[in-house]
Formats: C-alpha cells, sequence, structure tokens
C-alpha cells in the first residue's frame, strides 16, 4: 500500500497549515465542550466543594469546612470498602458476560439470514426499557414465591425448593449481574455489529485464500480490526456500570445485609437517607478517581483509540 | 445500498439537526395542558407535591383539588405528582436549591429531617386558632409536635396492627383469636397456617425499609423494653434482646416466614398476602383497602399487636402529613388548602376511599370506619398506640435506613444474634443524638 | 454484497449452518423472554394476574389495560408518548451532529491535550447522576426552563455526547485514512473529505450512535422526574412509574406501558438497522 506523500507547492499562507489544523480541529469540539461544560463539568466541581465540608442537611448548625475529614472517615469505613469490592464484582462480572455474549450476538447477527431485521429489533429490546422498569420486572421474575423462574424451574423438575434469589446473600449478586446481562447484551451487540461492518470483505477473501481457517481469520483480522471498538464499548460500558445504581437499588436495595451494596447505591444512601451530602461528595470523588485510574491504565495497555 | 441515497439521507438529518435546534429553542407547542386545574383569573398559585401517585390517588387528589379551587377565587392549587421512589429526592434537591414547593404531602418521619433542615414552616399559631384543633387527636398532634412546635398537618393517622385471613382460619377449623391475644397465640396460629409445600406461610416477616426494624421494636416493647428510658438509649436491654431473638426465631427457627422475608419491603409484604402466600403480617391500615381488592372484603380481618410476656403491648402511631415550607412562596393559600383538606366531606372522601384512618376524632366514629372489620383491629388498638420513639431525633430516620436496616436483615438471615444486632444499633442511636 | 467461496472447512461449515440456527434461536428467546411475559400479563385482567398458582395464558384476553392506558386523563401515555418522542428526537440528532464533528476531530488531527481531552469526556461519566441533580435543578431554575423540554434535552446532553464522542472516534479511528489523504490531494477540503469520503463509510457507525442516543434518552428517567413538574410534560418512562403504587406495582397497566413504550423505538431501529450492512468499503481499498 503505497503512500503518496503530499508535497504539493504552496504559496505561504496567512495563518500556517500546523495552526489552522489545529483551529480547525479545536473549533469541531467546541459544540461538544459547550454541552459537557454546561451539564456536567461544574456540577462535579460543585461536588468536591461539597466533600470538603462538613455538610448534613438537617444539621445545617454544623456545617464547616473540614478539609479532610470525610475523606478520612471514607478510608474507615468497613462499609466502603465492601462496597468497592461489590462494585468490582458487579462491574467486571457484568461486562466480561455482555462482551462475550454480544460478540457471540454480532457475529450471529451479521450472518444473512430471512427475518434478520426483526431478529436484529428483537435483540435491542431490553435496552429500551428504562433501568428502574428492568428492575421491577425481574424483581418479579425473581419472586420465590410467585414469580415466573421458580415457578418454571421448579415444573420442569430442575428445583426442588424454592430459592429466594435476591433475599439469599448467595444467590443476591449473582441474580442481579444475569439481569445486568440480559440488560447490557444489546449495546456490545449493535456497537460491534456497526464495527464489523467497516471490516473489508478482501481481507478475508485474501486470508482464504492463503489459507487461513476461520478462527484464524477472527483472531488475526476481526479483532485487530476491532480493537478502537472493543475498547470504547468496554471502557464506557465499565464505567457505567460502575455508577449505576438502578437496578440493584431497585431489586435487593443493596442488600441483604450489604451483600449487593455497591458504592453507587451506597452514595446514594448517604445523600437521599442519611442526607450527610458532604460523605456522598467524598464518595463519589473517590468513585471518580478510582475509575480514572482504571481508565488511564486501560487505555494504556490496549493501547486506546490510536488507529489500526 | 448507494452513496448517493447515503449521501442525502446525510443530509436529510443535518436539516432535521438545524430545526430540531431552533425548535426546541422556541416552546409552546401544545396549548392547555390536557389535564390539570383551570386557571381562575387572578388566583394565586399554590404548589402542591404529592408523593404517592397511582391512579385511584392521583384521580382522588385532583378532585380535592378541583373542588377547592372552585370553591373559592383567590387560590389555585397545582398539584405535582413524584413516583414515591424519587419523591423524597426530589424535594431534598428543591429545598436545597432554595425552591421548595409550598406544601407537600409526606409521612412524619420525613417532616423531622426537613425541620432539622430549617425548611418547615411552623404552624402552631394557625394550628391552635383552626377551629377544629381540639377535634385532632392528641396523639396525632405529637406526630408532628417537635420541641412543642406544630410543624404540620396530620391528614390521616395509622398504628400497626396484625391482618390475617378468615377464610383459612375456618378451612383449617381454627380458633378465632381474640383482640387480647398472646405471643403464643401468635405462634401457633402462624405455625397452624404454614404449609411449606402449599406455599403458604404464618407471617409475612418485612426485611427492608425502614419499619423493617420498628415491627421488631413494637414486639420489644411488648416484653416491657424502650427504645429510649430517661433520655438514654435502652433498644438493647435484656427485654429487648429476648423479644427481637424470639421475633427472628419466627424465621430462623419455627420458619413461619417465606424464604423472600429478609429483602421483603412492604410493597412484597402486601401482595403476598393478597396473593395468599402468606395468611397474616403486620402493617398499618393503609393496605386495608388494598387487601379488600386482593383477597376480598370478607375474607380477612385485622387485629391489634399481640400482648407480650411482660403483659404489655405498644403500636407506634403513624401520620400522614401536609406540611408547609419555609420557603413557600404562597403560605396562606398552602393553609387554606391544608385546612380544608380536614373540612368533614374531603376527610371523610380520602380516607375511607384508600382505606385510611382521619386524623379528627368526630370523622372517626363515623360508622365507615368504626363498623369495618378490616378496620376493627386498628381502632381498637387505639389505647396502647403511641408516637414511634425513633422520631426523637433528626438523624434516626436516615441511619435506621442506611445502617439499622442491614442489621437485622442479617439478624433475620442468621448471620448475627439478636444480642449483637442490637448492641451495633444501639451504637449507632447514640451517635446521632446531638 | 460479496460472497465468500463455497468451502470445505468444516469449522466454517458448521459455523454456517446449525450453529447459527441454534444460536439465533437461543438469543431471540433469551433477549425476548421477559417481555413475552409482560405482552401475556398486560393481556390478562386483575383477577387472572393474582391467580394462584401462577397463569401463563389470559383465558380472557383484554385489551383494556391498553385502553387504560392510553385515554387515562390522569396517567395521559398519549401526552408521555409524545413528549418522550420529540425529546429523544431532538436529543438524537443534536447529539449525533456534536458527536460526528468531535469524533472525527479527535480522531484525525493530533493536536496537544488530544489524550487528557478524551479522558476528560470520559471522566464526565464517572459521576453519579444522582449528584448532579441538585445542582442542575437550581441552574434550569434560574434560567427559567422548569417544565421545559429544553432542560431535558440539555440534560440528556450529559450523558449522550461523552459516550457518543468516543463512539465515533472508535468509527472514524478504524477507517483508513488514505481515502481521506487521497479525496484531499484531488482536491477536497477536510470538510468535503469528511461529508463525502468518510460519512459514508462511517455511516454503520453513525447509525448505531444515532440509535443509542435516542435509546439512552428515551430510557432516561431521573433528570425527567426532577425537571418537570407538570404531569402533562412528563415522559413515558416517568409515566410508568405512575403504575408504582404505595402498596402494590399494577402489573396490568404498568406492563401494557412497557409494551407502548418499546414500540416506537423498535421501528425506529428497523429503519436504521438498514444501515449495518457490509461492503460499504469493499473496494475502496486498493491493493
Amino acid at each position: 500500500m503505497t503512500t503518496l506523500s503530499v508535497a504539493k507547492s504552496r504559496t505561504r499562507p496567512l495563518i500556517s497549515w500546523r495552526v489552522r489544523k489545529l483551529l480547525i480541529g479545536y473549533s469541531y469540539l467546541v459544540p461538544a465542550a459547550l454541552c459537557l461544560l454546561a451539564t456536567v463539568v461544574v456540577p462535579i466541581i460543585l461536588a468536591i466543594k461539597m466533600s470538603l465540608y462538613a455538610d448534613v442537611l438537617y444539621k445545617p448548625q454544623d456545617y464547616r469546612f473540614i478539609g479532610l475529614g470525610n475523606y478520612v472517615r471514607l478510608v474507615q469505613d468497613p462499609v466502603f470498602w465492601l462496597t468497592l469490592w461489590n462494585s468490582v464484582v458487579w462491574v467486571f462480572g457484568s461486562v466480561i458476560l455482555q462482551f462475550v455474549f454480544g460478540f457471540a450476538a454480532a457475529l450471529l447477527l451479521q450472518q444473512a439470514f430471512r427475518g434478520r431485521a426483526l431478529v436484529r429489533t428483537l435483540t435491542l429490546l431490553p435496552w429500551i426499557i428504562p433501568g428502574v422498569v428492568v428492575g421491577l420486572i425481574w424483581q418479579w421474575l425473581y419472586q420465590p414465591n410467585y414469580g415466573v423462574i421458580n415457578d418454571l424451574l421448579i415444573r420442569a423438575g430442575w428445583m426442588q425448593e424454592r430459592i429466594a434469589w435476591l433475599s439469599s446473600p448467595d444467590f443476591a449478586m449473582g441474580a442481579v449481574v444475569f439481569t445486568n446481562v440480559w440488560r447490557g447484551i444489546p449495546f456490545f451487540a449493535i456497537m460491534l455489529l456497526a464495527g464489523l461492518q467497516a471490516v473489508p470483505d478482501e481481507l478475508y477473501e485474501a486470508a482464504h485464500v492463503d489459507g487461513a481457517g476461520v478462527l484464524a481469520r477472527f483472531w488475526h483480522i476481526t479483532l485487530p480490526l476491532l480493537r478502537p471498538i472493543i475498547v470504547v464499548a468496554t471502557a464506557t460500558r465499565i464505567i457505567w456500570t460502575f455508577n449505576y445504581a438502578d437496578l440493584i437499588f431497585v431489586m435487593t436495595g443493596g442488600g441483604p445485609a450489604n451483600a449487593t451494596q455497591i458504592t453507587s447505591t451506597y452514595t446514594l444512601l448517604q445523600a437521599y437517607s442519611s442526607l450527610d451530602f458532604g460523605y456522598a461528595g467524598a464518595l463519589s470523588v473517590v468513585l471518580l478517581l478510582v475509575m480514572l485510574a482504571f481508565t488511564t491504565v486501560y487505555l494504556r495497555v490496549t493501547k486506546g483509540v490510536e488507529e489500526t | 445500498m448507494d452513496e448517493r441515497r447515503s449521501i442525502s439521507r446525510r443530509k436529510l438529518l443535518h436539516t432535521l439537526a438545524g430545526t430540531g435546534v431552533i425548535a426546541a429553542a422556541d416552546l409552546a407547542w401544545w396549548d392547555a395542558p390536557y389535564i390539570g386545574p383551570r386557571k381562575a383569573w387572578g388566583a394565586e398559585p399554590v404548589r402542591f407535591q404529592w408523593s404517592v401517585p397511582e391512579p385511584t390517588r392521583i384521580a382522588l387528589i385532583n378532585s380535592l383539588v378541583e373542588r377547592f379551587n372552585q370553591s373559592q377565587k383567590d387560590f389555585a392549587v397545582q398539584v405535582e405528582y413524584v413516583p414515591q421512589a424519587q419523591a423524597r429526592q426530589k424535594l431534598i434537591s428543591s429545598i436545597a436549591g432554595g425552591n421548595p414547593p409550598d406544601l407537600c404531602q409526606v409521612w412524619d418521619n420525613w417532616v423531622g429531617q426537613f425541620n432539622g433542615m430549617g425548611a418547615v414552616e411552623d404552624i402552631t399559631a394557625r394550628a391552635k386558632s383552626w377551629k377544629h384543633f381540639a377535634d385532632v387527636a392528641p396523639t396525632a398532634w405529637q406526630t408532628v409536635t417537635i420541641s412543642d412546635k406544630i410543624i404540620s398537618l396530620p391528614l390521616s393517622v395509622t398504628l400497626d396492627g396484625i391482618y390475617y385471613r378468615t377464610d383459612r382460619l375456618k378451612e383449617l377449623g381454627l380458633k378465632e383469636p381474640t383482640p387480647d391475644w398472646t405471643w403464643d397465640e401468635f405462634l401457633s396460629l402462624a405455625k397452624a397456617f404454614t404449609k411449606a409445600d402449599k406455599n403458604q406461610y404464618g407471617y409475612g416477616m418485612r426485611g427492608s425499609g425502614t419499619w423493617a426494624l420498628l415491627y421488631p421494636s413494637e414486639f420489644a416493647y411488648a416484653n416491657g423494653a424502650e427504645v429510649l428510658k430517661d433520655g438514654k438509649v435502652t433498644i438493647n436491654s435484656k427485654e429487648a434482646i429476648d423479644a427481637v431473638a424470639w421475633y427472628v426465631d419466627l424465621a430462623l427457627k419455627h420458619k413461619v416466614t417465606p424464604p423472600s422475608a429478609a429483602t421483603d419491603g412492604f410493597v412484597e409484604i402486601v401482595e403476598t398476602f393478597g396473593r395468599g402466600v402468606t395468611s397474616m403480617y403486620q402493617h398499618n391500615s393503609g393496605s386495608a383497602g388494598q387487601q379488600k381488592k386482593n383477597v376480598g372484603a370478607g375474607n380477612f380481618a385485622t387485629l391489634p399487636l399481640p400482648i407480650g410476656p411482660a403483659n404489655k403491648r405498644a403500636s407506634f402511631w403513624f401520620s400522614e402529613t401536609l406540611t408547609m415550607f419555609k420557603g413557600a412562596r404562597n403560605k396562606e393559600g398552602a393553609w387554606q388548602f391544608m385546612s380544608f383538606m380536614l373540612e368533614e366531606e374531603p376527610s371523610l372522601k380520602y380516607c375511607a376511599t384508600l382505606g385510611l384512618l382521619p386524623a379528627r376524632k368526630s370523622i372517626l366514629e363515623k360508622p365507615e370506619f368504626a363498623k369495618d372489620p378490616a378496620q376493627a383491629g386498628f381502632v381498637n388498638s387505639f389505647p396502647i398506640g403511641i408516637v414511634s420513639p425513633y422520631l426523637a431525633y433528626p438523624g434516626w430516620g436516615g441511619k435506621i435506613d442506611s445502617d439499622g436496616v442491614p442489621l437485622i436483615q442479617q439478624a433475620i438471615l442468621g448471620k448475627i444474634s439478636a444480642k449483637e444486632c442490637l448492641d451495633r444499633f444501639a451504637d449507632i442511636l447514640k451517635k446521632e443524638m446531638s | 454484497m460479496t460472497r465468500r467461496h463455497a468451502s470445505s472447512d468444516l469449522a466454517e461449515r458448521l459455523l454456517r449452518g446449525p450453529v447459527v440456527r441454534i444460536g439465533l434461536i437461543l438469543l431471540t428467546a433469551f433477549a425476548l423472554g421477559p417481555f413475552i411475559w409482560m405482552l401475556l400479563t398486560s393481556l390478562k385482567d386483575r383477577q387472572e394476574l393474582y391467580a394462584t398458582p401462577l397463569q401463563y395464558l389470559p383465558v380472557r384476553p383484554t385489551l383494556e389495560n391498553y385502553i387504560d392506558a392510553w385515554t387515562s386523563p390522569v396517567t395521559p401515555f398519549s401526552r408521555f408518548f409524545l413528549n418522550s418522542l420529540w425529546v429523544c428526537s431532538v436529543t438524537m440528532v443534536a447529539t449525533t451532529a456534536v458527536s460526528v464533528l468531535a469524533g472525527y476531530a479527535i480522531a484525525r488531527f493530533r493536536f496537544a491535550g488530544r489524550d487528557a481531552l478524551l479522558l476528560i469526556f470520559l471522566a464526565t461519566q464517572m459521576f453519579p447522576s444522582v449528584l448532579l441533580i441538585a445542582p442542575l435543578l437550581t441552574q434550569w431554575r434560574a434560567l427559567g426552563l422548569i417544565d421545559t423540554y429544553q432542560a431535558l434535552i440539555y440534560s440528556n446532553f450529559s450523558f449522550t455526547v461523552p459516550f457518543t464522542v468516543w463512539m465515533m472516534v472508535g468509527y472514524f479511528s478504524s477507517i483508513p485514512r488514505d481515502l481521506e489523504e487521497s479525496a484531499m490531494i484531488d482536491g477536497c477540503g477536510h470538510f468535503g473529505a469528511l461529508c463525502r469520503i468518510v460519512l459514508p463509510l462511517a455511516a454503520p457507525g453513525i447509525a448505531a450512535t444515532a440509535i443509542f442516543a435516542f435509546v439512552v434518552s428515551w430510557s432516561e428517567l431521573l433528570f425527567a422526574i426532577s425537571f418537570t413538574t407538570e404531569t402533562n410534560m412528563r415522559t413515558l418512562s416517568a409515566g410508568l412509574l405512575y403504575m408504582v403504587g404505595q402498596y402494590e406495582v399494577q402489573w396490568g397497566p404498568l406492563s401494557a406501558g412497557v409494551i407502548l413504550s418499546t414500540v416506537p423505538v423498535a421501528v425506529l431501529f428497523s429503519f436504521l438497522q438498514r444501515h449495518l450492512i457490509h461492503g460499504l468499503t469493499a473496494g475502496a481499498v486498493k491493493g
């Protein structure tokens, strides 16, 4: 593949080519930056400020600057470390399974068959419902006494006793992860499906002619070309899942006994039940830092979105 | 699929983007709202947040608001319905943002925290000069009084009792329990009701939500314990520990509770009773109307809580209130609406439709409430009603939710003993006593 | 669309035939299962809903749940529907436009702070949206935007723009540069190259991005409830929660509402998914 060098002769423009390129680049970014500044950046800064104060809403007389006081309390809080561990299980369990099954789904949906449009549409459905409603529906399905899952399992003879999926500390996390996987597969399926379209057929043909089997073609062509999209999809999904409190909040409330309490639901509790906005602010800042650290490492290891 | 078609689609998208952005900037699309009260000319708006919207209540509140708006020309109430899961968050956010509604409907345990935030209007003067002040039960006033200041109007009151299936009793040939039943009678009835193979259980224990901790506390009172005694926290006294140990044994030893007990909230305990999975459960009169629909009016009845070994019992009062905020822009209008809601006809209509008990004694004596077997247990519980001791400190409400409930869940699951649960809970309460 | 030659590779034949079929059946069943249950539930009347043992097929199917939901004056689903449709369409279009520009810039231009900027976009997602409510509420109130579509649309940007920018960066990165460079040598400017060469090639990615922007804002709940007060400004997601009563979840109307709310998205998707096809880059790369 020869690249023509761009060696045209030009007259000297007023603004140098490089600067112009920079300006064009930045101007493309302006709309996006504006959107974010107003809706996210400012509130985040406010929350950071909030975390440095003792801010319990029903004790306004105690409001004062305490510097890192909330953070010290955080480090000593055993529930916090438990929620951090739960978050890791929740996030990686969900995302890995979503990715694997989503990829499989994308490969399947790429094949040509009749009714493909319909199947693709049906696959998208779990993603459409609001998280709170998904939580309600699955909570109903998991209900030990009149839920469909137990009913079907017992009727099929695979289970003798009714299992209380969401009330048992052993099963609760698995059950909510399963629901999250159900909800998240369409995301990967569609994203990866779109990415698969950009892989040129000729590459597959050439490899086929060279004698590469299906698996080899997958490993050496598909995966590397999809790398930017895989990284983007998994990174955003990991971050969303970390922050996503709705499902757990509705299905188990973080219970039983903190078995499914993740850091973001714990933050919610502190903010709106205990009305301790200072501590909630500190929790969110720490969560932000953890995710930033993780993402930086992740992007470096996977070589991010650098072009293939 | 050719490039030209795709480019024109691109153009279409760009044009849409253009018009979309412009149209978003210019609002007024639909003229008059589908629903909502017609504003009388010159009427000052009163913003009212209702926190339990669902079709029956929405229709009821809409009609009451309409009647109020039409009965006078000075004020026009506008209702905002917020789904209850978000209601508290929204109230807190709007208070913190300096712009609360004029009044809202909330439960008494939320009011304490709002008062601690300095957000609630003191209505002592208005209440005391109100014509029905003496007609409201003193305990009802107690639920909304903090440091001798009345801060809300109790819309309806309730306290806890036990619901049970009368049809199942007859089926199984069991003896009808009396209002003075004891713990032993309660236990044997629960055991008799339990048929695990038929998916039936005796008692729908509640493991989730604030009341998961309050129900065993009521049992602790029946054993002579108290939450606060002489200003000290005594929830982990020996009597309390024994009582709570007996309570969690219902789940652990006698297995009269369904397997989902540890995470069942009030929706679940109401639904499991409604579907016949449990034959008894503990709750306030609020779900009586629901059960008439679920189980059938003639198939259940209610009783006061059973008498404990110390020959005592107590049931916590609980009121649904109308609360005015200090930051309200239309306080006079809010007060007019609040007192309207407690007039005879609105109060009767509200409480009778929803199965709640009115706060005013004269309305309570009407046959709709006094003669209804579904309400009998609660009316009979009035003598044993006390104001929930957990309202004593504003910081307790939140801590019960975030720290107390996981403790009782662990006890219900058998992971910690009742003693450990109560000891740690007492510590949490002590820390919040400033 | 070019077809691969028939091959004698066993793995390939297996994969093409039964494995694909079984896979598709499993996939559809898994995704659809709860929806089928919701559909059945929405056709039952109250008695059948509460029957024990669990009843699967409605003996007396009824459309009353749908009719009630759509026409009820207290929970006007027809109105919620229109609100959602408007807010999400505008969000989708505006987000896609913004992210295509930003994504292209980040993917193609090397400039100082590029990596940091990407990280910042991502970092804005790392904050629990619940804590954004109080400051945003103050902001919108100060601007007089409560109970307007704008507040919802702008708030939606806070979570659609970051991830769509990332998505577009990913898709643009996987398109070889050579095509634009040859176009520019032939005389297009940057913007021309973007419109004529890159966008058509990135059509699948753009379609996927648009779908996501729409779907994510369709299911958004928290902002919709926080920034509106009047019932007739509520979106479909918020409207669904009206079915969650104090002591019961009204499964019949809720299921009907869920089914109703999935229909428009499904329709939109069935149009956009046409772009998710192979072969646009076929023949574009020489050599």
